[in-house]
């Protein structure tokens, strides 16, 4: 089954374009990434899917259902799951009301015990900080709660903004390791990320966005040996 | 003169509280959504007008329209989040300013054209008289109205704390866009704390009538009351808007104390403007 998929996709944010005609897709169960040079349109296109924006044109179909210019919350409802550049965990909220607040919908609330000891499982460092206030968590605890407060909404997709922003290059890895979890579990993955290098290392396939077009794609492979992937992004 | 001053500060603190529920009901609606509304002081004042009417049309005691007009209120908050809010929320500071500035003028001059500008007072209430403390003496209406206001404060704070209607507002109001990926209506979240904010206002008026008048002009004072305690409470929760309004009550009694009730809003004022000045993200504010 086709978990996502994006067909000639054109957004704008005002008069200036930012995305040209970006198709690409996602099938249940994979891992793909998308990987581009800073203001590629990167995140818009993760915004863009995830309702936050609303394309000019384009069409945006989530398991099978046209869910072109949905708002946010409701894609949520559908199973579509962001976790967003900066993290942008709530603040003033515990690390455990952080979780809470992610099961808030109805098709989440049976399962948050068992949801909650999973991520709790994965993140054992945010079962020690439970009931600290979020805001005075590290850059890297506070990447695990994004991550964790997705996984409690049952993702069918989910989808990573940058998650190595910000962070040190040890809790990079740390960080993609837990990504690399999630996708033995079987979560289907959409990632987006400058960080190249360990982007591949955890997709099955990839992407690449340039000036908010699609230029290049393949298997994470064929995309690591290509000439210019090599000499603009890994630096080999 | 000590007894006069333990008296202003006892009057002082039981204002205090009112004011901070009447303060809570606009820090409620500017947390979650981040709108300014200038028409909170006219919204508490057609609120004491329908207390009024409510009172003298079934003949019964001010206190207990409290029952009738939060319910109405909280609709009256929903119509006019529909109508006005919804359009302007997340827009330009400078629209929302327009929009809750005209909605002020309207009311307060729906409410001079109805009703003059003559004052209205209840005819039936059963909170008169007072207790005595020593050399102070207590209205028992103010009292009463103290109470009520720490109670209202209290079962909100529960509410946001411990339900997950409530989490859903904290968590809107940290971060509207974080929530809303999270499957958060977060367009009913607004909804819901507008009508929240004004079911306060409700009970607020109900128990400020059984001590004050109303006129077409009151609402020009619980305006500037309010946006002064939501100043110095600083998005600081429901605790730190209790603490700023007993703050203000009792400065408001140190200043009739010492030099001229009719001076009171101006020192009130000076005090917004001084917290402005050294602490803009308030007393108790965490952001």
């Amino acid at each position: 089954m086709r978990a996502l998929e994006v067909q000639n996709l054109n957004v704008a944010y005002g008069k200036v374009q930012v995305l040209w005609d970006v198709s690409f897709h996602v099938e249940e169960g994979e891992s793909v990434c998308i990987i581009g040079p800073n203001g590629a349109g990167k995140t818009t296109t993760l915004h863009t899917v995830s309702g936050i924006l609303t394309p000019l044109s384009g069409r945006i179909t989530f398991y099978g259902e046209d869910v072109t210019g949905l708002p946010a919350w409701e894609l949520a409802e559908r199973g579509m799951s962001l976790v967003p550049e900066g993290r942008r965990i709530f603040p003033n909220l515990t690390v455990l009301e952080n979780l809470m607040a992610a099961s808030y919908m109805r098709r989440c609330r049976d399962s948050f015990e068992e949801n909650l000891e999973m991520v709790f499982d994965l993140f054992p460092r945010l079962k020690e900080r439970r009931d600290q206030v979020a805001r005075t968590l590290s850059g890297g605890e506070a990447q695990m709660l994004a991550i964790a407060r997705a996984m409690i909404t049952n993702p069918r997709l989910l989808m990573l903004d940058e998650p190595s922003m910000g962070l040190a290059p040890i809790l990079v890895s740390k960080v993609f390791r837990s990504i690399q979890r999630l996708r033995e579990r079987g979560v289907t993955i959409l990632l987006v990320e400058q960080h190249v290098p360990v982007a591949l290392r955890v997709s099955d396939r990839a992407y690449v966005l340039e000036n908010g077009r699609i230029v290049l794609s393949g298997t994470s492979e064929e995309v690591a040996s290509n000439k210019k992937v090599r000499e603009h992004y890994l630096g080999i | 003169m000590l007894e006069l001053l333990l008296q202003n500060l006892v009057n002082g603190i039981l204002m205090g509280c009112v004011y901070a529920l009447v303060a809570l009901g606009l820090a409620l609606q500017f947390g979650v959504m981040d709108i300014i509304n200038f028409a909170h002081g006219e919204f508490v004042m057609i609120a004491m007008y329908l207390v009024f009417w409510i009172s003298l049309y079934l003949a019964i005691p001010g206190s207990l329209t409290s029952l009738i007009v939060a319910p109405i209120y909280f609709v009256f908050g929903l119509v006019v989040y529909k109508l006005v809010i919804d359009r302007i929320v997340g827009t330009y500071p400078l629209a929302q300013i327009a929009a809750t500035i005209g909605l002020m003028v309207l009311l307060r001059n729906l409410a001079l054209a109805a009703w003059r500008a003559q004052p209205r007072g209840l005819q039936y209430e059963v909170l008169r008289g007072s207790v005595t403390l020593g050399p102070v003496v207590v209205p028992i209406s103010r009292l009463t109205a103290a109470l009520v206001s720490v109670g209202t404060m209290l079962a909100l704070h529960w509410f946001l704390t411990h339900t997950r209607l409530g989490l859903a507002l904290r968590a809107t109001s940290d971060d509207m866009q974080a929530a809303s990926l999270l499957g958060i209506n977060v367009r009913r979240m607004f909804a819901l704390a507008f009508g929240l904010g004004c079911a306060i206002i409700g009970i607020a008026a109900a128990f400020i009538m059984t001590f004050q008048q109303v006129n077409p002009e009151s609402g020009l004072t619980w305006g500037l009351i309010s946006w002064i305690i939501v100043v110095m409470a600083g998005l600081g929760g429901v605790s730190g808007v209790l603490l700023s309004g007993l703050i203000l009550g009792m400065v408001e009694a140190l200043e009739i104390t010492f030099w001229d009730p009719r001076a009171s809003l101006a020192v009130m004022y000076s005090l917004f403007i001084l917290i402005l000045w050294v602490k803009p993200r308030g007393l108790f504010g965490r952001r």
